[in-house]
């Protein structure tokens, strides 16, 4: 077994589980897939790299400014998204307005970071060594970050009456109201979270592995990818997914070399979709 | 009304002209070569929204892969030229071959796939076709030298691989407009709106997706030849999503589900994107911004807009068109007499619950079968379980001796068929074209023969408009024939659906609640409408709240409690019969006393 594989799996799967937790949470209750989604994950990595790597302000402010831009990201894309939406009454509306706010912030992004790629130093600069493999604290703490993340959301979901509100609007967004549910707030709210936490996996992710600007989507294909293998409105069949995603990646990739990692998973996407539709968590979704 | 389709058909004929004389008129500036290239690339991306629009908007199924079939298409001709030297000519065939081969396994394995899976499987399969080509190919999957086809022995040159370029946009665009215009077209539309509606008409969804999409695929593929042909390259960043976005914002502006829309988005797209061809990155912004925009002011699109207007909708007629001396079929072969369905201690149950527990029940052509029952003795369940909609748990289905066939969309073509208890119309299309989706069964000719418009596709589309014609005069529906069926009263709309299910000339007729919510009137003309079809001979079966109509028209009842038959008999018997009074108000010297 290739340990170092086993690593990268880990980190890149905790990660993906994040994308796929911020997925989840503006589908369940808008029912809408977020193409746009990575592209928080982007503005993380970038708000990084411009304050901890270009300024060297330190890593606390630099999180500290994230947060609050990423609020403001989430504002903006849930008037960029769910206005359209709302307006045009076409069943495939969400999708075109997702993809179009998706290729608008990505060409953003692309001008104003033109050949740079978004990387920053890590907060704690240190490897361990396993055997012949290494794992660094910024991968350590991604992992463990991720998975608070995730747990608490889960919980926050079952036990606290905000959490049911979430839930009972997933199901029926009409009863919802009728229940006295602010529904609007919590689309906001959904879009607000999502893009705070979409970021914040950008921010984790990006001093290991540097990243293009332009490359939000695929983010946004691998978190959905996880969702899906998942299953779509769990918070710990967006963990198990990710995990899925992430380790199939690199473990297919170490053994058979590049092309097979992406291959695997598709592969694997392909079986769940015929075998157990819902994903492993979840329930059958209705279509549009 | 008609001035405008005049003044409409004019400008339509201007644009073509223009078109045509587009190359002679450039060929006095600087650079005559780029301005045809720029009409070349939007004609292209025509072809290709045309492509997106028969399996989105008249489909209903969202393809995120329309870049991804469109770079199969260069590849496959790119490939056939370069390692096999075939001509370019076969190579646009090769081309749509391949596409289509690949739309046709991506459905395939998607079929089962929800709506919002599908999307997505489609996405992932772009990648992967994105990602094998650039691996498998090496120099980053990027093949060059390709050629243009040659002309007695020369190669076109631009001006000429303009006119090819649109006159493959002009047969893309015929394909759609004879596809969506024919019973196939139909068919598809049917799907688009409700699986179980179209199914009861005897379409078979998987058969008819994995054919739409097919021809989708087909256009998708030649729309790549041509870009390979004219770029003379071919590279994986050709199926990018991204570089697609362009296809849905002409698709959109245009109006998605029109015939011409596509054509008229992408025209506007592009001499926009012409105008800000110098504006580098700032492009994808601005034509994200549009879209977004577009879909918040123009949701229907330009030609959708139009449509929905004053001027662009079609009004009623001033008065019932003529049809004397047609015939009106409505039943195939009847024996009045014979049994159709048979059914034998039918038994469906949903985990604990014994929704339908050992019916028999005999259906008889020319007669009138009521089905009554309170809520919840199993009606709607037996009726879905004798038209396969729901799998039996036990029990037997017959028809006319003959086992039921096991799927709904072949129960409809054995010659049942089925109104909800939901009215499940096409609201989008016309009157006339609900009755004409209805007669599907009925059409012969093939898409071959739609798409090049051969005689018997004439023939058989003169007959059925006559029969529609004549159908709708029959419930008084013949002056909105043109009208969207959206703006019928519920009353008609009801007798529609009655029509289009009849339109097929089925066996057995099953009514779901036909009566519910309709005036007196309208009561009148449904009795009138189920009388005149049970004397054609059809075999009519009635489930209906409204016991006084049901008594009315019935020959025999069956009442239901419970998922079991308590009593089969004439309409006088039952209305006597205290165990039916009982089931509907309990014990018969109670329900005295309190006066019925």
């Amino acid at each position: 077994m290739n340990l170092q594989a086993l690593f990268d799996g880990l980190f890149s799967g905790a990660i993906y589980g994040l994308v796929a937790l911020t997925l989840t949470i503006t589908y369940q209750p808008t029912r809408i897939m977020n193409f746009a989604q990575g592209e928080t994950f982007v503005l993380g990595a970038a708000v990084g790299f411009e304050i901890i790597g270009v300024r060297k302000w330190p890593w606390p402010v630099g999180l500290a400014i994230m947060l609050v831009i990423a609020v403001i990201m989430g504002l903006v894309m849930e008037r960029m998204v769910i206005l359209p939406v709302q307006l045009s009454g076409s069943r495939f509306a969400w999708i075109i307005a997702t993809l179009a706010a998706a290729l608008i912030f990505q060409s953003i992004f692309s001008l104003r970071y033109i050949g740079d790629t978004l990387s920053f130093p890590p907060l704690i600069e240190k490897t361990f060594a396993v055997g012949s493999a290494r794992i660094s604290a910024q991968q350590i703490i991604a992992i463990v970050v991720s998975l608070l993340i995730i747990g608490i959301y889960d919980q926050f979901l079952r036990r606290t009456i905000h959490g049911r509100a979430m839930r009972a609007t997933a199901h029926n967004p009409d009863t919802a109201i009728i229940l006295g549910i602010p529904t609007k707030r919590i689309v906001v709210g959904a879009f607000v979270g999502s893009a705070v936490l979409g970021a914040l996996a950008g921010f984790l992710w990006c001093p290991e592995n540097g990243i293009n600007p332009a490359t939000g989507l695929s983010f946004t294909i691998s978190g959905f990818t996880a969702a899906v293998i998942g299953g779509v409105g769990s918070p710990r069949g967006a963990l198990f997914g990710g995990l899925i995603v992430g380790l199939l990646n690199s473990v297919a990739g170490a053994i058979f070399g590049g092309i097979a990692s992406g291959i695997a998973v598709f592969v694997a996407l392909g079986l769940i979709l015929v075998l157990k539709p819902a994903g492993l968590f979840g329930k059958p979704i209705e279509g549009h | 009304m008609k001035s405008t389709n005049i003044a409409l058909r004019g400008l339509g004929f201007i644009a073509i002209a223009l078109v045509i004389i587009f190359p002679f008129w450039v060929t006095s500036t600087a650079n005559p070569e780029s301005y045809l290239n720029v009409m070349i690339t939007a004609g292209t991306s025509a072809v290709l929204t045309l492509s997106l629009n028969i399996c989105m908007g008249y489909g209903g199924l969202l393809s995120l892969a329309h870049t991804g079939m469109q770079m199969m298409g260069g590849y496959a001709i790119g490939l056939a030229m370069l390692n096999y030297d075939i001509d370019p000519w076969i190579g646009i065939f090769i081309a749509a071959a391949a596409s289509t081969l690949f739309s046709i396994l991506m459905i395939t394995i998607s079929l089962r796939a929800t709506y919002l899976y599908f999307g997505m499987i489609t996405l992932a399969a772009n990648l992967i076709a994105m990602e094998s080509f650039r691996t498998a190919l090496g120099n980053d999957g990027m093949i060059t030298e390709l050629y243009r086809p040659a002309w007695h022995g020369e190669d076109l040159t631009t001006r000429q691989f303009y006119f090819l370029t649109i006159g493959i946009l002009a047969i893309a665009y015929l394909i759609q407009r004879n596809t969506i215009l024919s019973g196939f077209g139909r068919a598809t539309m049917a799907l688009r709106e409700s699986t179980d509606t179209a199914s009861a008409l005897g379409v078979s969804p998987n058969a008819q997706r994995v054919k739409i999409f097919a021809i989708a695929g087909g256009l998708a593929g030649v729309a790549g030849a041509i870009l390979a042909m004219q770029g003379s390259f071919m590279s994986p960043e050709i199926g990018d999503m991204g570089g697609g976005l362009i296809f849905f914002v002409g698709l959109f502006l245009g109006g998605v589900g029109t015939l011409i829309g596509p054509v008229a988005g992408v025209a506007l797209i592009a001499a926009i994107d012409f105008e800000i061809r110098f504006s580098g990155a700032y492009r994808t912004l601005i034509l994200g911004a549009l879209l977004l925009l577009c879909m918040m002011v123009l949701p229907r699109g330009i030609v959708g807009t139009y449509r929905a207007s004053r001027a662009g909708s079609p009004r009623e007629l001033e008065e019932e068109p003529d049809t004397t001396g047609e015939e009106i079929i409505t039943v195939s072969n009847p024996v009045v007499g014979a049994t159709a369905i048979e059914a034998i201690d039918v038994v469906k149950h949903f985990g604990g619950i014994k929704a339908v527990d050992g019916v028999s029940i005999s259906i008889k052509s020319g007669r009138v079968h009521g089905i009554i029952g309170p809520n919840g003795s199993g009606k709607s369940t037996l009726v879905s379980c004798l038209t396969r909609y729901h799998q039996l748990t036990s029990g037997e289905v017959k028809l006319f001796d003959a086992q039921m066939p096991a799927t709904p969309f072949k129960v409809a073509r054995a010659g049942v068929t089925r109104v909800f208890q939901i009215p499940h119309l096409f609201e989008r299309v016309s009157v006339r074209d609900n009755v004409l989706t209805g007669m599907y069964l009925q059409e012969k000719y093939t898409w071959i023969e739609a798409v090049l418009r051969l005689p018997r596709y004439f023939i058989t589309t003169r007959a059925e408009e006559k029969q529609a014609a004549a159908l709708l005069h029959l419930v008084g529906l013949g002056k909105k024939s043109e009208i969207a069926a959206a703006n019928l009263s519920h009353g008609q709309k009801r007798l529609l659906e009655i029509v289009r299910a009849v339109s097929a000339r089925p066996k057995v007729l099953i009514l779901d609640e036909p009566a519910t919510g309709l005036t007196q009137g309208e009561l009148d003309a449904l009795h009138n409408l189920i009388l005149f079809l049970k004397n054609q001979g059809l075999a009519v079966v009635l489930i209906e709240h409204n016991v006084e109509f049901l008594m009315g028209l019935a020959d025999v009842v069956t009442v239901l409690e419970s998922g079991k038959v308590i009593a089969e008999e004439s309409p006088e018997a039952v209305r006597n019969d205290p165990r039916v009074i009982e089931a509907y108000l309990g014990r018969s010297d109670i329900s005295e006393l309190m006066g019925e």
